[in-house]
């Protein structure tokens, strides 16, 4: 009996040591990327096993294996991004995650929004422009005002959002599979497939750009994006790219979506689509798959107007930063 | 635009691996990931992003929501968005020449003929900036669903969308058959093919949205300033009930721009004015006085997606002269965004490491 009591004081003194970090930790909001069928919106599974390969899994490292909590969405990756499946769907069930609501594998944030709770939402791919049409369209003023769900709730309960290879500007890839493109540019269709709706919405044209119909972001987007390129399919894309998606679009840049940058001349934060909240992070050795499942430990390198401080300045961009670091392990180091 | 050489996947040595290792060792049992970025690669150190933010909705809580500053040189970001940019593309193998293809603008109004440009240069890297010749330059306007609504032969002879003979500038007008209904607007890809004298051909995907918005702006402003802020009204003839946004960039009398302001609101058809709300501190902050400019107002129907875009009106009225001392210098203090930093400045490294 004694020795149960001190196991039981042991336990609660533990718990009273770690529940203050615990539950000042951020909560992790995962949204996916295009998607060639419907399965992450109507399997809980699919939307979860997009952040895994093999033994290494995204949101256990970038949580520091769970040490924070976390949320996965499922949205229906084939539409635009604009669509009801797509930004409406993400937009709810990132409220019933800040409402301590479960995902679809019964996860859920360890504090409510009105309990305190914070929370990050990490993107990847065309979650980038799904999350720049929800905090683009937050307030009454903008253009597409909480078009088909509560996106001023989502913009003011979360704290950021970082988005992974986002397709900000589209994806050449995404202008090769929905063009004449050659045999070579074809092989991205290994990736993308085929032109559907999501896909013609990715496309560099300005006309189908979330730019055109969002405000700045409501809240800040933070930029990380793969520069590991994938033979032929990167012969297709302008300048350093990740086999799908382009320097000018990872990094939300103004003028052309299709101009040529790399890790030393990338667009910096004043350069952007929006004249603000689109702020630069850091460049990954790592292709558009290895960004979201943690697969690839490589180098890292600052990029203009980045995070990483070298002897207590910024670091000068395209310096090496990191030797062997996930953009997985990155995130885990940025709370 | 700047050429860089694409970096490839590399054969990793063990040296990262056993890193790696050592990290997700490391991370199983919950050591604090920033010790060991820090031991395993003393070159940089990531700066704490908590702190970052936090820091920016602070600044950016100076403004409301509907309207911001711009930072001196800044461009005219209502302007840029109904820019249509340039793409470029190059064609598969070393001596593939390059195509760049662009609209004359992000969208057009029914029944406004629709312009498309493009250029044809290589072969290969080292032709970059030297003309091709061309042989055939044509195109396929289509659907999202692919399906062609018509076809176009780009010239470069001077005639109609063609601004000068000979420039190497190929240009075509598109007119949407009378029979296609874009609705309230649709997206519409150009895909364009080029072919060489000497045989090579190149590929690429334009576009453009091509509308009828249910609103028009008449000509008419009036300006003010409320509460120590510059409210310019445009004024809106509306055909069809619906939701409509509003956006502007307002400059100094030389051109340069200040801050921009956007409204929206339902309205019913008939008359109405539509307010342009530019706070006051933005002039305060660039000591800027009267009178200013109008540089761009951008209005849409916004009822569904896709938006129906007006045209832009660009340096679309000059206010009168307001001296600086009745504009406010008091900060917004955006709640929404102070409750941002608040709550990020009460998480790890919130307030800084």
């Amino acid at each position: 009996m004694r020795s149960r009591v001190l196991t039981g004081l042991l336990l609660a003194a533990a718990v009273a040591l770690a529940a203050p970090q615990a539950l000042a930790q951020p909560c992790f909001i995962f949204v996916h990327g295009k998607q060639t069928n419907t399965n992450t919106y109507t399997s809980y599974s699919a939307a979860r096993s997009y952040w895994v390969s093999g033994s290494r899994d995204f949101v256990a490292t970038a949580t520091r294996n769970f040490t924070a909590s976390y949320y996965v969405v499922g949205y229906n990756g084939t539409r635009p991004y604009w669509d009801a499946q797509a930004a409406g769907e993400v937009a709810n069930e990132i409220v019933n995650a800040t409402n301590g609501g479960n995902d679809g594998g019964g996860h859920h944030c360890a504090l409510s929004y009105a309990q305190g709770g914070s929370f990050w939402v990490i993107a990847h791919s065309m979650g980038g422009p799904v999350m720049d049409f929800i905090l683009g369209n937050d307030d009454a003023s903008d253009p597409n005002y909480n078009f088909n769900g509560p996106y001023s709730t989502v913009a003011s309960r979360i704290s950021l959002a970082i988005t992974l290879s986002g397709a900000h500007r589209g994806s050449e890839g995404a202008d090769a599979v929905c063009g004449n493109g050659s045999f070579l540019c074809n092989f991205i269709a290994q990736f993308i497939q085929s032109c559907d709706d999501a896909t013609w919405w990715l496309r560099s044209s300005d006309d189908v750009q979330v730019k055109t119909y969002s405000n700045a972001p409501a809240r800040n987007v933070y930029l990380t994006g793969g520069y590991e390129a994938i033979f032929g399919a990167s012969a297709c894309l302008s300048g350093e790219d990740d086999g799908v998606v382009q320097y000018a679009s990872i990094y939300a840049c103004n003028g052309s979506a299709t101009a040529s940058y790399d890790n030393s001349n990338v667009c910096g934060n004043g350069a952007k689509q929006e004249s603000s909240g689109f702020l630069n992070l850091d460049g990954a050795h790592e292709n558009h798959d290895d960004i979201r499942n943690d697969s690839d430990r490589d180098t890292r390198r600052q990029v203009p107007d980045g995070i990483w401080t070298c002897g207590g300045s910024p670091c000068a961009p395209n310096t090496q930063v990191q030797s062997s670091m996930s953009s997985a392990q990155f995130v885990s180091i940025l709370w | 635009m700047t050429t860089t050489k694409k970096t490839l996947d590399t054969t990793r040595s063990a040296a990262p691996i056993l890193a790696s290792a050592a990290a997700a060792l490391l991370l199983l049992l919950g050591a604090a990931a920033p010790a060991l970025a820090q031991a395993a690669d003393p070159a940089g150190t990531p700066a704490s992003l908590a702190a970052r933010a936090a820091a920016s909705y602070r600044q950016a809580a100076r403004y409301p929501d509907d309207s911001r500053p711009l930072p001196p040189g800044a461009d005219d970001p209502v302007r840029a968005k109904r820019l249509a940019q340039p793409h470029s593309h190059a064609g598969a193998g070393e001596g593939a020449p390059v195509i760049t293809v662009w609209a004359g603008a992000v969208s057009y109004e029914a029944p406004h003929p629709v312009e498309l440009h493009a250029t044809v240069d290589g072969p290969g890297a080292a032709g970059k900036g030297r003309r091709a010749v061309v042989a055939t330059l044509t195109g396929e306007v289509v659907d999202s669903s692919g399906e062609l609504v018509g076809t176009v032969t780009y010239r470069d002879d001077g005639e109609g969308a063609d601004r000068r003979a000979g420039d190497g500038v190929y240009s075509a007008l598109f007119a949407l058959p009378a029979d296609v209904d874009p609705g309230l607007a649709t997206s519409y890809g150009v895909r364009v093919r080029a072919v060489t004298a000497d045989g090579a051909f190149v590929d690429a995907i334009d576009g453009f949205l091509y509308g009828k918005p249910k609103a028009h702006l008449t000509g008419n402003f009036r300006d003010a300033v409320v509460d120590g802020n510059l409210v310019i009204e445009a004024e809106v003839n509306v055909e069809e009930a619906g939701r409509f946004h509003l956006a502007g960039t307002v400059g100094d009398v030389k051109g340069n721009p200040l801050g921009w302001a956007q409204a929206a609101a339902r309205l019913e058809p008939g008359s109405h004015w539509l307010e342009l709300s530019f706070y006051g501190l933005m002039f305060q902050e660039r000591g800027a006085s009267g009178p200013f400019r109008l540089l761009s107002a951008a209005l849409s129907t916004t009822t569904a997606m896709p938006n129906a875009l007006n045209d832009l009106v660009e340096d679309a009225h000059r206010t009168r002269a307001y001296p600086l001392a009745r504009f406010t210098g008091r900060p917004f203090d955006n709640p929404g965004l102070l409750q941002a930093a608040e709550r990020l400045e009460g998480a790890p490294g919130g307030r800084g490491k």
